[in-house]
């Protein structure tokens, strides 16, 4: 999706929240059901999601179209980023580097 | 906490949940939740965690859920917090009632007793009047 001012899509992930932009990141780069996810989100970026908050933005982010469940293993269930997830995880992160960016300059003009 | 007490408030705390959650959710969450706290995580963390969860579950407006049921569901939570607020206030006056009776002994309805060296010829039945909370006896 393309807009007037050359950028991308509307950042959808900018209000669902940051469980919903890590969980995204975490499945950018293959499958994982619950506890996985709770795992490597607390490697990576040091956020222990709560089960509750993890399940909830789980259902969000697939009613949104943006991940989808594998068939169940065992009693675990998958899930896998879609290619809606993967470009509205593009424009997240695209916008989060803009707003970094333009922090660090002014931090930079700033002298600080 | 034990294992099977931590366990069992898991179970308990999931049941907040909607059914629709629960058949999709149900047994993966307290298996995640098993091994959450196997880990180390506070059982109540993991209990708190889930209750936090089956709330939004049940209180935030979905797409394709009607508004109504929402509004259903507060006002079936306001009434009975109405009821609950209504039965203390209702119960609180008698209770006022009844340690002041207790307080007074010349209040309690019933034969009075004679005064020493009186005799009743015939005992009338006590009537107590109300008066700005105070019962008296006449």
């Amino acid at each position: 999706m393309s807009r007037r001012d050359g950028r991308a899509g509307p950042d959808v992930l900018h209000r669902a929240g940051e469980a919903s932009a890590l969980i995204l990141i975490s499945l950018a780069d293959g499958p994982k059901h619950g506890y996985a996810l709770i795992q490597d989100i607390k490697e990576l970026a040091g956020v222990e999601l709560g089960p509750g908050t993890l399940y909830g933005a789980l259902d969000r982010l697939e009613r949104l179209g943006l991940i989808e469940p594998l068939p169940a293993e065992d009693r675990r269930h998958p899930y896998r980023i879609t290619a809606p997830g993967a470009a509205a995880l593009r424009v997240h992160l695209d916008s989060l580097e803009r707003v970094s960016a333009a922090g660090r300059l002014r931090l930079r003009l700033g002298g600080i | 906490m034990d294992d099977h007490r931590a366990t069992r408030l898991v179970e308990t705390v999931l049941r907040c949940y909607p059914a629709r959650w629960r058949r999709r959710h149900g047994e993966e969450a307290a298996e995640l939740a098993a091994l959450l706290i196997r880990d180390g995580t506070p059982a109540g963390s993991v209990a708190w965690s889930y209750l936090a969860g089956a709330a939004r579950e049940r209180f935030t407006p979905r797409p394709g859920r009607r508004l109504s049921t929402v509004a259903c569901a507060l006002l079936i939570a306001a009434c009975s917090l109405g009821v609950s607020a209504g039965l203390l206030a209702s119960t609180a006056p008698a209770t006022a009632s009844t340690s002041q009776a207790r307080g007074h002994a010349h209040c309690r309805p019933g034969p009075a007793e004679p005064a020493p060296g009186v005799s009743t010829a015939v005992s009338r039945p006590q009537v107590i009047i109300w008066e700005a909370g105070h019962g008296r006896s006449c």
